[in-house]
């Protein structure tokens, strides 16, 4: 058993090596002056530190801004996603009705459509809705997922249907329930769903790309990619960005992950 | 559990409509992706043009590598920008929705224009791009590479080599020099071997002659012999690599010139080597106004107001970037002895190369198409002759020509 022991931990070391190791670099690298960053002999940490590439990222745009906008897309439409999600799962999991099997496979078969192809259509429909370069075009449509709802869904089935007759029996209504029974068991998967979405929202690039026309409304990734030019990358500048770009991932994971574990494990969902 | 959902309920509400609140001003918007300094040198005109005739135009950044993309969504979604910064093929791609511009500014005072089907000016030019070769000055003397400067006799492709080459497995030196992968950055040297790509437009080609081969085998050679490095062919950003210090040379194009503003070293543009003649490319980046916008005239008003002299040479004076304004005298300040050896490129290049290369914008999909041969010249795992690679372009190129 503690032969095993050593091993996992071996195992997961190494593991964690691989993962960590492409941030950490990132990280590192963004200390670097330009000419460590493109040597032909790399290393790992820089010999010559400096804050330079910060100091140039941030003199090309309105990052306070940016930031701002991509706190304010991520947090708003985790929070619709929530509400949103857990309620379809919840009734999707819990209340028989006609044909519900085959709107949850409705559902799980727009997984299949890749953004790129539904792209011109729902433009048309965000521009119907008055939504277009609002950003309230990232934080709606996006908002209600079918990975959400399956996720929610999954979870919820393990929720004994006994407790919530048990309420009914007791004369509560169908929306205490849903508030006071079914969201604090939920707990867990809520977790995950906040994780995985806010990750989505954050890290979005090709939504907002088509969504918004303003450079005031442009999220954090959006201003990275325009260190991109015809002729050549600002690597340097980046790098800077990126590793800035990191840190809110970083505290919600850090806030959520034991939540996030068990919701990952008991919903069967993974990242 | 509800008191907290209520509060964050009301917390999001209020940053919502903080951040969506309708900003209430008309404007038009600029699609714009930049290299360099070009941005900010067209938002102090845009800030200008604010000041004369109070219209505001957003200057829109996008990335180059979606940029293609994010404009054809708007022009599908019937959201079309009022203005864009295009490449010839922008104007190629989307010339059926670009408003023709005879009538708003004088034509006749530019170079590099681009026509649609109707025989209209369909941009303003803003500026020339041309091939160069840039120079790591501070490597190149402490090893005792000769070079020639503008007015020197030119010097020959093997000349060049037999220079270079002393740069081979020196301390600090990675390589002797780096060469952009792209069509523009290759065509300069069939050019110079005297090689049209079409002999007659579009049935026959040049391009399986043997003073093409020649050419290309040349660049192959290059490449295994390590007097270029692969490594752009898998990083394609010779210009962060050149920035290192750790190279001789560059063969680029004068958008470095502002790129190189801070480089750590001395560098300098000197004359390319030659074959049989000196050629250099012209490309280069208008400006279009877009059909659908819902404000044509005011975006055709802005371009013949940036039309005029003064607006015209302070961009390409500010970025700096060779002007295709004729009889333009632009100040390129500490820059000017650089673009001095750009003009004389030019100067020196036949008109019937420049005409040969603008057969682009008749075909679609040709630039890619010898962008992928350049790319396919310098691939490690290319197991094709320099003839056999020629032949592929070649039948590909008459696949795409309007009259095959």
């Amino acid at each position: 058993m503690k032969k095993m022991t050593v091993a996992n931990y071996i195992i997961a070391g190494i593991l964690v090596f691989i993962f960590l190791m492409p941030v950490i670099y990132i990280i590192s690298s963004s200390f670097k002056p330009i000419n460590e960053l493109f040597s032909s002999t790399p290393t790992f940490f820089p010999i010559q530190w400096t804050l330079a590439n910060y100091g140039a990222a941030l003199s090309r745009g309105d990052f306070a801004q940016y930031i701002f906008n991509s706190f304010l897309v991520a947090i708003s439409s985790t929070f619709i996603a929530v509400i949103i999600n857990t309620m379809s799962g919840y009734a999707l999991a819990k209340f028989r009705f006609k044909f519900d099997n085959v709107i949850m496979l409705v559902i799980l078969s727009t997984i299949m459509l890749p953004l790129e192809v539904i792209m011109v259509p729902i433009f048309s429909v965000l521009k119907f809705f008055g939504l277009y370069n609002s950003l309230w075009a990232l934080i709606i449509p996006p908002a209600a997922t079918p990975t959400g709802i399956f996720l929610m869904r999954q979870y919820l089935l393990t929720i004994p249907d006994e407790i919530i007759q048990s309420a009914r029996i007791d004369g509560a209504s169908e929306g205490r329930i849903f508030f006071s029974i079914i969201l604090p068991n939920a707990k867990p998967a809520i977790a995950t769903l906040a994780i995985f979405s806010f990750m989505w929202r954050w890290n979005d690039y090709v939504w907002p790309l088509i969504a918004i026309s303003s450079p005031r409304k442009y999220t954090l990734q959006l201003a990275i990619a325009n260190f991109t030019g015809e002729f050549g990358t600002d690597y340097s500048s980046i790098l800077a960005m990126s590793a800035i770009s990191m840190i809110p991932m970083l505290i919600v994971f850090i806030i959520f992950q034991r939540q996030f574990v068990q919701g990952t494990v008991e919903s069967g969902m993974k990242g | 559990m509800k008191k907290v959902l209520f509060m964050l309920f009301a917390v999001l509400s209020v940053l919502v409509l903080v951040g969506c609140k309708d900003e209430g001003v008309t404007e038009l918007q600029m699609l714009w992706w930049s290299d360099g300094t070009e941005g900010d040198v067209m938002q102090t005109l845009l800030d200008d043009y604010l000041e004369e005739t109070g219209i505001t135009i957003e200057l829109v950044p996008i990335a180059y590598n979606d940029y293609e993309a994010r404009l054809a969504t708007m022009i599908s979604g019937e959201e079309a920008p009022a203005l864009a910064r295009v490449t010839e093929g922008h104007l190629n791609n989307f010339k059926t929705q670009i408003l023709p511009l005879d009538d708003v500014y004088d034509t006749s005072g530019f170079t590099n224009l681009f026509y649609n089907a109707d025989g209209d000016v369909i941009s303003l030019p803003m500026d020339i791009t041309a091939n160069g070769l840039f120079v790591n000055l501070d490597l190149l003397d402490a090893n005792g590479v000769n070079y020639p400067e503008l007015g020197d006799p030119v010097w020959t492709w093997a000349e060049f080599e037999t220079e270079m080459l002393k740069l081979k497995d020196k301390a600090g030196v990675t390589a002797p020099g780096l060469f952009d992968h792209q069509g523009h950055r290759f065509m300069p040297l069939l050019y110079q071997n005297g090689v049209k790509i079409w002999s007659t437009p579009y049935s026959a080609s040049n391009l399986k002659s043997t003073a093409a081969v020649e050419v290309v085998q040349m660049m192959m050679d290059f490449y295994e012999e390590g007097f270029l490095p692969l490594d752009t062919y898998v990083t394609k950003n010779s210009a962060s690599l050149f920035r290192t210090g750790q190279y001789g040379f560059h063969i680029s194009g004068n958008w470095n010139v502002s790129g190189y503003q801070d480089l750590t070293f001395d560098w300098a543009v000197v004359p390319m080597p030659k074959m049989a003649n000196r050629a250099t490319i012209l490309g280069g980046k208008s400006l279009a106004a877009f059909d659908g916008s819902g404000a044509e005239k005011e975006a055709k008003d802005f371009i013949a107001w940036m039309s005029e002299g003064a607006q015209h040479d302070a961009y390409t004076g500010g970025v700096p970037y060779l002007t295709p304004r004729l009889g333009a005298t632009v100040n390129y300040g500490n820059f000017a002895d650089q673009y001095a050896v750009f003009l004389d490129e030019i100067a020196n290049t036949n008109e019937m190369y420049v005409q040969d290369w603008l057969n682009q914008v008749m075909i679609p999909g040709m630039y890619p198409l010898i962008n992928q041969f350049v790319q396919d010249i310098a691939d490690p795992n290319n197991t094709k002759t320099a003839l056999q690679l020629l032949t592929d372009l070649e039948t590909a190129l008459k696949a795409a020509a309007p009259t095959s």
